[in-house]
C-alpha cells in the first residue's frame, strides 16, 4: 500500500521521470533516513561507526514540556529570546511535537537520529564538514545539531512512513495522528491581479459568485492577491468531488506524511533481525517508493482541485518539486498562477496578452529605445550561462533580450543590473521544460527551443518567465536600486551571523584582513547561482520559493495592519506553518479522530479568537517576515561555514581565491539540500537576532 | 633575500564588456573565453612576474563595469598602486568613461597611482580597420595630459597584454628587502590590504545620501 501502483499510467511516468525524480526525493530525504536506520540497526554497512546505542537509552515517553526543556537547557548560552524562538519555531514547524499528544517516542526516534545524523554528516564520504560549530561550549555545539535533527526528521518525516508501510510490520492505524490540521482547508491565494476579494472566509463557491469587494484598497493589486489574508477555507469533501479517487487518494497521501513516531520502537526490532541485504533492497525499494509517492503527493495537491491548497503545496516543495510538475509548481509558489485552478486559464491568457502587448508598445515608433540598457543587455546576453548550450541559441537571445529589456523599462528604480541576466534563466529553463517531449526534459540545457515549440509556445513561454521574474524581483528590489542597499545589508547581516555562528573563521577573515564583500557580494546579487551547476540552482530555488514568497516582504506587515479579518497569522511562508482554522467550518471530515483531536486542539490554543491569532504565536509572526534575501543569508552562512576547516588554514589570496571558485562542480542535490537543511538550522536559531540587525 | 618579492597592488576599471576580465585572464592564465560571463563585484587575481633581478607579484582586483557597481570600486582602488583603466577601441562611450575613470582616480586614489590607460580589442581591426571608433592620437592626447601609461592592447591574440604589467612594474620603484619597512605600500604586509572596512561604510553612506 506503500506504493500507490492503482494506475498503469503512474508507473509509466514514474519509470520515465526516475531519473531525474530520483535525486530530489531520495537525496537529503533518504540520506536522513538512512542515517536513521544506521542507528536503529547495528548491522547497517553504510557507516562504518559502530551505532551509539547509549543515545537509545534516551528514550522514554518525555512529555512535550520535557522535551522543550531539554531543548532549552541545551541552549544554555543562548539568551531567552533564542529560546522561545527555537521553541516556537519547533511549534511551528514541529507543531506535531509539542501540539498534540502525541509526543511519545518522538524523542526517542531523535536522539538517535541526533546520533546518527552526527555520523552522516561526517562521513568520509563529504570532502567538507557541512557544519562547522565554532561555540566554545559543548552545550552550544549540540544544540544546533539537535536542532538539525529535529527539523530534518520533521521535514522529512512522511519518508519514514513509506518506510514503514513498505515493511508491512508497523501499524498503520495511527499514521494519520500527525496529520497536518489544516489538512482540510484550502486557501485561495488567488493571483487573480484584477479581481478583489471581499470575504476571506467565504466558500469557494461564493468567491465565485462575486468576491468583490472593499478588501485592502490601499495595496496594489499584486499584494492583494497574494496576501494571505485572502484565505478561503471549505472542507476539501466539498470542494472535490468525494466520490472520485482523488479525493480518496489524497487521504491517503496525505495521512502518509507524517510519521507515526510511536512506531518506532516496534521498527526497530524488526529491523535488527533483518540482514544487511534486506535492508539495502528494502532502501531500494524505499527509495522507488518514495519517488511515486512524491509524484502521487503532487498530483494530488495540483490536479482534479477547484482551488489549491499552497500551503500544503509549500511544504512539499520545501523538500524538492519533481521536474513533470516544477513548471506549474513554481508559477502556483511564486504567485503567478491563481491557486483556483478555473481562473488560471484565463489569467495566463491575460498575463500572456498583456506583455505581447507590453512588447508592442515598446519596439513601436512612438516608444523611444532606452539604448544603454538595450546595448547593456545585448552584451550581457551571450554571456549568460555560456557554458550551457540552451544559451547560445539565437531564439533564446532574442526572448532573453526582450524580457530583461522590457522588465528593466518597467523598473526604473533599477533598471537592468548585471546579475539579473542570471536570475531569469532557472526561470527560463524550467517553464521550457513544460513544452518538451518527456524524454528531452531532463536534457534541456542543449535543446533548441526552435525545434520543438510552435511560435504561440515560445511566446507564452516568454510571456510566463517574464511574469515570473517581475514576482521573483519584486522581493528583492532593494538589492539592485542604486547603491544597492539590499545587498550591503545582506552582507553585512552575513557577517554578523558568521561572528555568532563560527567566531573562529570570523576572526580568521579579520586577522586576514578579508572582508565580507569581497566575496559575498556576488552570493547575493546573484543568489548564488555563480557558485553552482544550473540543475542543483533550480533545485535550490524549490525550497526558495516554497519557504519565501512574494506576501512575505515587507509590504506584508502592512497590508496585514491593514485589515482587521484573522490571519496574517497564516501566512504560508514556511514549509510547515499551521494554517488558520475558520470558524464554522466543519474540520473532520476525513480527518482521522486523533488528528481532529489534535486539531481541535491546536485551534483552542491558537486561534480561539480573532484576537487570539495576534496573540498566540509569536512564531507565526515571526515567519511572516521570513523574506528571501534574509533566507538567503542563513543559506550564505551555511555554506561558508561548510568550507570553515580549510579556510581557516588559508591566507587572504588562498581565501579569497577559494571562495571565488569554490568546489561545487560535483555538487548533487544532496549536497544542496544539506545545505538548505543547514540554513533552516540557522535560520530557526538566529532569526531573531538578525531581525535585530535589520532594524 | 636575494630575489626579494615586491606586491603591487592593481585594480582594473573600465565600462562593462571592454574586456577587464579577459586582459587579467590572458596576464594570469594566458587564456581567453570568448563570451566570458559579467564580473559581480569584483574578482581577484594574482600573478607573479620578474622583472630584473626582482620578483614583482600583482595582486589584481578586477572590478565590474556596470555602472551600478561603481560605488563598489573605491574600496578596490583606494590603496591600490595601480590602475588599468580599459576601455574598447570600437566603442566611444567607453572611452568617455575611461576618462571619467583617469578622473576620479586622480581626485579620489592614492596620490603616486600608477595609471595605464588601456584601449583593449585591436584584434577587431585586423579584419576591418573602420571598426576603430576611437582613434590613438585621441588616447595619446589623454594620457600625456594625465600623465598616463598608454598601451593598446588585444586580450584575445595576447598583443601588449604583458606590455602593460611590465610597464606598470617598471614604473613602480622596486626596493630591496632593506627598505621592505620604510617602502609603505609596496611590500606584502598585512596591514596594506586594501582596507575595505570604512569604505564598505562610505559607500554604504553614499548610497544613503543619494537617494
Amino acid at each position: 500500500m506503500g506504493v500507490r501502483s492503482t494506475s498503469q499510467e503512474i508507473n509509466r511516468e514514474t519509470k520515465e521521470r526516475r531519473s531525474h525524480s530520483s535525486s530530489s526525493s531520495t537525496s537529503l530525504v533518504t540520506s536522513l533516513m538512512k542515517s536513521w536506520r544506521i542507528s536503529s540497526s547495528s548491522s547497517s554497512s553504510s557507516s562504518s561507526k559502530p551505532s551509539n546505542k547509549s543515545s537509545q537509552s534516551f528514550s522514554g515517553n518525555p512529555t512535550t514540556g520535557t522535551y522543550n526543556d531539554t531543548m532549552n537547557n541545551n541552549l544554555t548560552q543562548t539568551n531567552d529570546g533564542h529560546s522561545n524562538q527555537l521553541r516556537s519555531s519547533n511549534e511551528h514547524r514541529l507543531y506535531s511535537l509539542s501540539r498534540t499528544n502525541s509526543s511519545d517516542g518522538n524523542f526517542d526516534a531523535m536522539s538517535k537520529q541526533q546520533n546518527s545524523t552526527t555520523k552522516s554528516i561526517t562521513s568520509p564520504a563529504k570532502t567538507y564538514s557541512p557544519l562547522r560549530y565554532a561555540s566554545p561550549s559543548s552545550n552550544q555545539i549540540e544544540s544546533p545539531r539537535a536542532s538539525l535533527l529535529r527539523q530534518q526528521h520533521n521535514k522529512h518525516s512522511h519518508h519514514n512512513q513509506i518506510y514503514y508501510q513498505h515493511n508491512n510490520n508497523s501499524t498503520i492505524s495511527e499514521h494519520s495522528t500527525h496529520k497536518k490540521s489544516s489538512d482540510k482547508y484550502f486557501e485561495d491565494l488567488d493571483e487573480d491581479w484584477s479581481a478583489v476579494i471581499d470575504n476571506y472566509n467565504m466558500p469557494i463557491p461564493m468567491l465565485t459568485n462575486g468576491g468583490n469587494g472593499k478588501s485592502s484598497t490601499s495595496n496594489n493589486n499584486n499584494q492583494q492577491h497574494n496576501d494571505p489574508r485572502n484565505n478561503l477555507s471549505r472542507t476539501s469533501t466539498a470542494s472535490s468531488v468525494a466520490t472520485s479517487i482523488t479525493s480518496t487518494t489524497m487521504t491517503q497521501g496525505q495521512s502518509l506524511q507524517y510519521p507515526q513516531l510511536p512506531n518506532l520502537n516496534t521498527m526497530e526490532a524488526i529491523e535488527l533481525e533483518k540482514s544487511q541485504e534486506e535492508i539495502e533492497n528494502e532502501r531500494e525499494v524505499q527509495e522507488l517508493n518514495s519517488i511515486m509517492q512524491r509524484i502521487t503527493k503532487f498530483d494530488n495537491i495540483i490536479k482534479g482541485k477547484n482551488v489549491i491548497n499552497l500551503q500544503e503545496l509549500r511544504q512539499l516543495s520545501w523538500n524538492g518539486i519533481p521536474k513533470p510538475h516544477r513548471p506549474i509548481v513554481w508559477k502556483l509558489l511564486i504567485g503567478y498562477l491563481p491557486a483556483n485552478t478555473r481562473r488560471q486559464e484565463s489569467l495566463l491568457k491575460r498575463k500572456r496578452q498583456e506583455y505581447t502587448e507590453g512588447l508592442k508598445h515598446t519596439f513601436s515608433d512612438e516608444h523611444s529605445r532606452d539604448i544603454p540598457t538595450w546595448h547593456q543587455i545585448e552584451i550581457d546576453i551571450p554571456r549568460t550561462n555560456p557554458h550551457i548550450p540552451l544559451y547560445q541559441f539565437k531564439s533564446v537571445h532574442d526572448s532573453l533580450q526582450r524580457i530583461l529589456y522590457l522588465w528593466a523599462i518597467r523598473h526604473p528604480a533599477s533598471g537592468y543590473v548585471q546579475g539579473i541576466n542570471d536570475l531569469v534563466t532557472p526561470f527560463f529553463q524550467t517553464f521550457l521544460t513544460e513544452y518538451l517531449p518527456p524524454s528531452k526534459i531532463d536534457t534541456v540545457e542543449v535543446v533548441d527551443p526552435d525545434t520543438y515549440l510552435t511560435e504561440d509556445q515560445k511566446e507564452n513561454l516568454e510571456a510566463d518567465t517574464f511574469w515570473c521574474l517581475t514576482k521573483f524581483l519584486e522581493q528583492i528590489t532593494d538589492n539592485y536600486i542604486h547603491g544597492q542597499p539590499g545587498i550591503l545589508k545582506q552582507v553585512k547581516n552575513l557577517g554578523q551571523l558568521v561572528k555568532r555562528i563560527d567566531f573562529d573563521l570570523y576572526k580568521h577573515f579579520q586577522n586576514e584582513h578579508v572582508e565580507f564583500i569581497q566575496f559575498a557580494f556576488r552570493w547575493m546579487n546573484c543568489l548564488l547561482m555563480r557558485e553552482f551547476q544550473m540543475d542543483t540552482v533550480i533545485r535550490m530555488w524549490d525550497t526558495y520559493l516554497a519557504e519565501t514568497s512574494p506576501e512575505t516582504t515587507s509590504s506584508f506587515a502592512t497590508s496585514n495592519q491593514s485589515n482587521s479579518s484573522n490571519d496574517g497569522v497564516l501566512s504560508p511562508h514556511t514549509p510547515v506553518s499551521r494554517k488558520p482554522p475558520t470558524f464554522g467550518t466543519p474540520n473532520i471530515d476525513l480527518a482521522s479522530p486523533a488528528s481532529s483531536a489534535s486539531r481541535s486542539n491546536m485551534t483552542t490554543q491558537t486561534n480561539a479568537s480573532p484576537a487570539g491569532v495576534s496573540s498566540s504565536d509569536d512564531s507565526s509572526n515571526r515567519f511572516s517576515h521570513t523574506s528571501l534575501n534574509e533566507f538567503h543569508v542563513f543559506v550564505c552562512a551555511a555554506f561558508l561555514i561548510k568550507w570553515s576547516d580549510m579556510l581557516c588554514d588559508m591566507d587572504f589570496q588562498g581565501i579569497i581565491t577559494f571562495l571565488q571558485n569554490p568546489p561545487t562542480k560535483d555538487w548533487t542535490e544532496t549536497d544542496i539540500e544539506m545545505l538548505l537543511s543547514e540554513a533552516y538550522i540557522w535560520q530557526s536559531l538566529y532569526k531573531d537576532a538578525t531581525s535585530h540587525w535589520l532594524k | 633575500m636575494s630575489n626579494p618579492i615586491t606586491s603591487i597592488k592593481l585594480v582594473l576599471l573600465g565600462e562593462a564588456a571592454v574586456g577587464k576580465s579577459s586582459i587579467v585572464l590572458r596576464f594570469v592564465s594566458n587564456d581567453f573565453s570568448e563570451n566570458k560571463e559579467p564580473t559581480i563585484g569584483a574578482a581577484f587575481l594574482t600573478q607573479r612576474v620578474n622583472i630584473n633581478d626582482h620578483t614583482v607579484k600583482f595582486e589584481i582586483w578586477d572590478t565590474a563595469g556596470q555602472e551600478r557597481f561603481a560605488s563598489l570600486a573605491p574600496m578596490y582602488y583606494r590603496n591600490a598602486q595601480a590602475a588599468l583603466v580599459v576601455y574598447d577601441i570600437t566603442k566611444p562611450q567607453s572611452f568617455i568613461k575611461a576618462r571619467h575613470w583617469v578622473k576620479e582616480l586622480h581626485e579620489q586614489a592614492n596620490k603616486n597611482i600608477i595609471i595605464a590607460l588601456v584601449g583593449n580589442k585591436v584584434d577587431i581591426l585586423e579584419d576591418n580597420e573602420d571598426e576603430r571608433k576611437v582613434s590613438r592620437e585621441e588616447a595619446e592626447k589623454l594620457a600625456e595630459e594625465e600623465d598616463l601609461l598608454f598601451f593598446e592592447t588585444s586580450a584575445k591574440t595576447g598583443t601588449n597584454i604583458s606590455e602593460v604589467f611590465l610597464g606598470i612594474g617598471e614604473k613602480i620603484p622596486l626596493k630591496g628587502p632593506e627598505d621592505e619597512h620604510t617602502n609603505g605600500g609596496l611590500n606584502v604586509t598585512e596591514d596594506q590590504r586594501v582596507n575595505l572596512a570604512n569604505t564598505a561604510n562610505a559607500s554604504e553612506n553614499a548610497s544613503a545620501c543619494s537617494c
